[in-house]
């Protein structure tokens, strides 16, 4: 959806290059996010994104409001 | 529902993201190359999302009707998620009489099967610099002290 600038705070986490991502210490840093982040229990994060290819913004609370919801994230690479 | 992140390991020919067009080529060629059938969202060019949910490259969540978190992997693994929702589904759906049901949580450590041949056929599919990145990434593992 383009929220954020086209450059402004996207630089690092769009590393170009995977080993130095690794030698940076960028996947011990990225666990350690994904164990800081909300608990079992916890209210979930609600956030806009941008449906594919053209359904427009989609908002995850509409979603989960009645039925549970499975969110795998990934790339293609 | 797939949420679209940063690629993990960008290269000559499928290239990180440096502008929120690139992005959506990324994800539609995530849709039309690998066949994936569920409802792609895609983040925005900063990560947003994946920042607020903790950055792995393969995660999985399942959030609970009304939207409180009710599992989270730190990899996916499809068949511990099917088997987790069936067992959630139906704590809730019933349980025995005179009794309710109280919520706890639990870690505990889980397996999944890497394939490194086809591992190692994606990484070439992302371009050369994929797989002697990855390479040395290995070595970088090596040389870390155990934590």
């Amino acid at each position: 959806m383009g929220r954020a600038r086209e450059g402004d705070g996207a630089t690092a986490y769009n590393y170009p290059r995977f080993d130095d991502y690794v030698a940076d210490g960028g996947d011990l840093a990225d666990e350690a996010a994904f164990w800081a982040s909300p608990r079992p229990g916890q209210r979930a994060p609600d956030f806009a994104l941008h449906g594919l290819p053209d359904s427009g913004q989609v908002r995850l609370s509409d979603l989960w409001r009645s039925q549970p919801l499975v969110m795998e994230f990934g790339s293609f690479t | 529902m797939f949420i679209y992140t940063r690629e993990a390991h960008p290269a000559e020919d499928v290239q990180h993201h440096d502008s929120f067009a690139r992005k959506l080529a990324g994800a539609t060629l995530l849709r039309d190359e690998t066949g994936i059938s569920r409802d792609i969202l895609v983040d925005d060019l900063a990560g947003t999302v994946h920042r607020a949910y903790g950055m792995m490259p393969n995660m999985t969540w399942v959030i609970g009707r009304g939207g409180r978190v009710a599992y989270k992997a730190n990899w996916t693994s499809a068949a511990n998620v099917e088997a987790f929702l069936i067992r959630f589904l139906a704590a809730r759906a019933k349980h025995p009489p005179e009794t309710t049901a109280v919520m706890y949580e639990t870690q505990q450590v889980e397996f999944r099967y890497a394939d490194r041949k086809r591992f190692t056929e994606r990484l070439l599919r992302n371009g050369p610099r994929a797989t002697a990145e990855f390479a040395k990434a290995q070595q970088l593992w090596a040389d870390r002290p155990p934590s």
